[in-house]
């Protein structure tokens, strides 16, 4: 029996995001990625005695703009507390975190996980705080980059909501694509911009919450996913045997794909928070909050849904064009040019991407713009050019940057759609290939096909194949 | 504009006068010990400035943050640690032309009210050497009541600016709470603690306090001056808290009530209340000033700056041996009680019960200046006692941290002032005004300047007779 038909499954997520912002959360310095060790420092983030946090407006802002995003409700007062415990890449030793008034508590939002089921996942709140340095062990020695210290993060903490790896998995994209649509965060968990530590509990059937075990060294949402499906596979087991679960914490070694103990919880950590008293209390005003209302988008779901509602898109076509914010935007400006839905979905999905992979470029760097696309189609849609001439000309945009009407012009890529140019190259084909004309006429009409190929062949592909078709059928019938 | 009678002229400008300085200040401070370091020629200092203050020398608290000064906190931890940058209060006093020529000795990290607990260096009481300071900002106190400078910074987080002035016998200030930027001032207590000058002349108070004041955009809880300054103009009635006969020695006693009489001598309305939660001041405020001492020093650590023990096995190991040889015995106690009253399930017993306290207090003071201008108190229930244990141990000394603690709880400023001497030792009260009434402390110190003439100390250094 699988484990989710014996027992109830509890996940919920503490997601950690570095906000866009210039500066860090409490001094000027650059909050910049990949810069020498200890270049993007000062006194305050170094923890100089004396030294004063000052608030980065801006990440506030983001923190509101969040939470107001994921159903919370956003604080009319906001505050600071001194989270306090010892380690060496912490410069003040706590960290500066909100704890008793949150930007956002109580949030909803509903989670699509695929055509089976759309739940709402509760998330318990929405915190700033700064982020640490890091330490680097190099044998005897260990080095301290500062960089990071005091690098703006969000904390978004869920209910025990989601019920398995894949559900987790999904809502973690979901998540993903919604902070980057708000432009808050790249939130890529290869780069460190995004971490997330899952909590799981199996228990029987209406017992509530069983004893928790908290995941860490999750990579990627695939990661996560993995490690939570092994951990409730090891729950079920234990419990199937009837033995109980310790309260612990576990890292995800993705080499081989286990969970690995990394210390069990004796007593609960004591933080010993206390209001922060060097930053007086955060309310916003009118103008912050218009500003956090002009930051709010349409979120990825809404999109999704739309989209495929308003262009009538498959599933799989919704799922990518909404995937990144640019792709869809470049979708309707598209269909607004005049492009067909259908087609600019299946081109989009299909060969734009390929060549932008390729080229490594994204849609909004490459040469192919709303208006190009929407030409290109058009050419094909009026019988100027074929599919076929399409993907050339395709290819000639991302490379020379041209307008798509001037590349067909320049190299002679109209189609040919006038009957007696079309009569000519067909009679040629036949003229040149007795023996299949013969074999057609004798009733194989399999190989009428060969002759199609061979006028596409002799036309540069610029022959309208439906034309050239009927004229082939009407010489093939007129000879008989 | 108040008028400075402090002449300083040429002490720093004219080479020769600066020179004949340097060796006064020397060789008188040998004895006392008021100053860390003395630095008069540090690049940086610009005597050129033709500011209200130009070519002043000035001494600041070594826990405060003056670019290339050291700023050790009185501490083994941070001995060998050269400021950085300037903290704002200094850097606007530079601006008018101060010139910082030292870094004045305190009880470590400002724990403490005799300066004993510096673990760099012992400062006496100019007046009597056999006698303590006062702290935690000692060393700035002695300097001024010495003669070696005319002003001098201290920080204020339960009565360090306003104790030492009045064993001295000088004025200490106490600011209201976020008058005065805190940037640059190493945390102690950070809700409680303000920047304070000390000084013999009330005029050049004023003046340093109108510069330093106002809102700096590097301390999000300092506030604009301007608009929330109360005027001085007009004061009439003064409240006298009503102390029990057992509560202050004889000397500090008779100075109480001579400064009432000379109030109604001077047309003053005085009359005697009394606070119903004074006795919960100073259990409130140890539990706030250690619990937020917790967390403040916990930075010090060896790892970028301050002492390193020689080896550690890891990065945890060397944070401990740092604080373990680093801290003083009086900071690991304070640091040991604030870890204590923060442990999470005793927070509402403690911290929280210190803030509901805190909250009361205020409210009692409120309803106090309702109806007065002014408060008037002791400062301290002794006059400046002896070196060592025998007069005071450490536990009636946080005793008697009542009658100043309660301006920091509130946030009120006071100002401590000399009243005579007694037995070769300085008296003294001190006044407490509404927030932001520091123009009516300025009044009534002037007011009673002429009835109680400030007094020099032996050796008391002339600067403005220096040839």
């Amino acid at each position: 029996m699988k484990a989710h038909d014996k027992y109830d499954v509890f996940i919920g997520l503490e997601i950690h995001i570095h906000l866009n912002t210039e500066s860090k959360m409490f001094c000027s310095c650059k909050a910049h990625y990949g810069d020498d060790p200890n270049k993007n420092v000062c006194p305050v983030c170094l923890g100089y005695p004396g030294t004063l946090p000052l608030l980065n407006g801006k990440a506030m802002e983001l923190g509101y703009l969040v939470a107001k995003s994921l159903g919370c409700k956003t604080a009319i007062k906001t505050s600071f507390s001194r989270k306090n415990y010892f380690y060496p890449d912490m410069p003040k030793n706590y960290q500066i975190s909100q704890f008793e008034e949150p930007v956002g508590v109580d949030g909803l939002v509903e989670a699509d996980f695929g055509l089976s089921e759309r739940r709402k996942i509760r998330i318990h709140d929405v915190h700033l705080e700064e982020d640490a340095g890091k330490m680097i062990h190099a044998g005897d020695i260990t080095l301290l980059d500062y960089n990071r210290a005091g690098y703006p993060l969000l904390e978004i903490v869920t209910e025990p909501d989601l019920r398995s790896g894949e559900e987790t998995e999904s809502f973690l994209r979901d998540f993903q694509r919604l902070v980057r649509y708000l432009g808050v965060s790249d939130a890529n968990m290869d780069e460190g911009s995004m971490k997330c530590d899952a909590n799981v509990s199996l228990n029987h059937p209406g017992k509530g919450l069983g004893t928790k075990v908290e995941l860490k060294n999750m990579n990627s949402p695939r990661f996560v996913r993995q490690a939570l499906n092994y951990e409730i596979a090891r729950h079920a087991g234990i419990l199937d045997t009837g033995g109980s679960l310790v309260q612990e914490t576990r890292l995800w070694n993705e080499n081989r794909d286990i969970t690995e103990v990394m210390r069990r919880k004796e007593a609960a950590d004591d933080y010993r928070y206390f209001p922060e008293p060097d930053m007086p209390s955060f309310v916003p005003d009118k103008a912050f909050l218009a500003r956090v209302e002009a930051g709010m988008v349409e979120l990825p779901l809404e999109k999704k849904r739309r989209l495929k509602a308003e262009y009538s898109l498959t599933s799989e076509q919704a799922e990518f064009i909404h995937d990144e914010a640019a792709t869809a935007v470049f979708f309707e400006e598209s269909v607004k040019a005049g492009a067909d839905a259908q087609n600019a979905a299946s081109w989009l999905s299909s060969d734009i991407r390929k060549l932008l992979n390729r080229s490594s470029l994204t849609l909004e760097e490459s040469p192919l713009d709303a208006r190009r696309f929407a030409t290109l189609l058009g050419l094909i849609k009026e019988g100027q050019i074929s599919g076929k001439i399409a993907k050339k000309v395709l290819g000639k945009i991302f490379s020379d940057n041209l307008d798509p009407r001037d590349i067909v012009t320049k190299e002679g890529w109209f189609q040919i759609s006038n009957p007696e140019e079309l009569e000519v190259i067909v009679k040629k084909v036949m003229m040149e290939n007795p023996d299949v004309v013969s074999a057609v006429k004798a009733g194989d009409i399999r190989q009428k096909g060969f002759l199609m190929g061979q006028v596409m062949r002799i036309s540069d592909g610029k022959a309208a194949p439906e034309l050239s078709g009927s004229i082939l059928d009407e010489l093939l019938g007129n000879s008989t | 504009m108040p008028q400075i009678t402090t002449n300083w002229s040429g002490v720093i400008t004219n080479p020769e006068r600066k020179q004949s300085y340097i060796r006064s200040v020397r060789e008188i401070d040998k004895n006392i010990g008021s100053f860390l370091s003395f630095n008069p020629d540090l690049p940086g200092s610009d005597t050129t400035v033709k500011g209200a203050l130009g070519g002043m020398p000035i001494a600041v608290k070594d826990n405060i943050a003056v670019t290339g000064h050291p700023l050790t906190c009185g501490s083994r931890i941070l001995e060998n640690l050269v400021a950085p940058y300037t903290a704002t209060a200094v850097q606007r006093l530079e601006d008018a032309g101060a010139v910082v020529v030292g870094k004045t000795n305190l009880d470590e990290f400002g724990m403490g009210s005799s300066n004993e607990n510096s673990a760099l260096g012992t400062t006496v009481n100019p007046w009597n050497n056999d006698r303590v300071p006062g702290g935690s900002s000692g060393g700035s106190a002695a300097a001024v009541a010495a003669g070696l400078v005319p002003l001098a910074l201290g920080s204020d987080t339960g009565g360090s600016v306003r104790q030492p002035a009045n064993f001295c016998g000088v004025y200490g200030l106490k600011p209201t709470y976020g008058s005065v930027s805190r940037f640059g001032l190493t945390a102690y207590a950070s809700s409680l603690e303000v920047i304070g000058t000390l000084t013999r002349d009330i005029d050049l108070m004023e003046t340093a306090f109108g510069i330093m004041s106002g809102i700096d955009e590097n301390d999000q809880s300092s506030v604009s001056y301007e608009d929330s300054v109360v005027p001085g103009s007009d004061i009439s009635s003064v409240v006298m808290l009503s102390v029990g006969n057992d509560m202050l020695d004889d000397p500090v006693a008779r100075a109480y009530m001579e400064t009432g009489e000379a109030l109604r001598a001077a047309g003053y309305s005085v009359t005697e209340i009394s606070l119903p939660s004074l006795d919960l001041v100073v259990p409130a405020y140890y539990t706030i000033a250690t619990a937020e001492a917790s967390a403040n020093l916990a930075r010090f650590n060896g790892i970028r700056y301050g002492y390193a023990p020689d080896f550690a096995e890891n990065p945890a190991d060397l944070m401990k041996k740092a604080r373990h040889e680093g801290f003083g015995r009086e900071v690991k106690l304070r640091i040991l009680l604030g870890t204590y009253v923060l442990r999470s399930g005793f927070q509402d017993q403690y911290y929280g019960r210190a803030q509901k306290i805190r909250t009361l207090i205020r409210k009692e003071l409120e309803s106090v200046f309702s109806s007065a201008d002014l408060l008037l108190m002791p400062v301290f229930p002794t006059q400046a006692f002896l070196k060592g244990d025998s007069e005071m141990d450490d536990f009636k000394q946080r005793l008697a941290d009542v009658f100043t603690c309660l301006a920091n709880l509130s946030g009120l400023p006071a100002l401590s002032l000399p009243i005579g001497v007694e037995n070769g030792l300085p008296t003294g009260v001190q006044f407490m005004a509404p927030s932001f009434g520091e123009q009516r402390l300025f009044k009534v110190a002037r007011n009673l300047k002429d009835t109680f003439p400030l007094q020099t100390p032996p050796n008391y250094l002339d600067i403005g007779s220096l040839v």
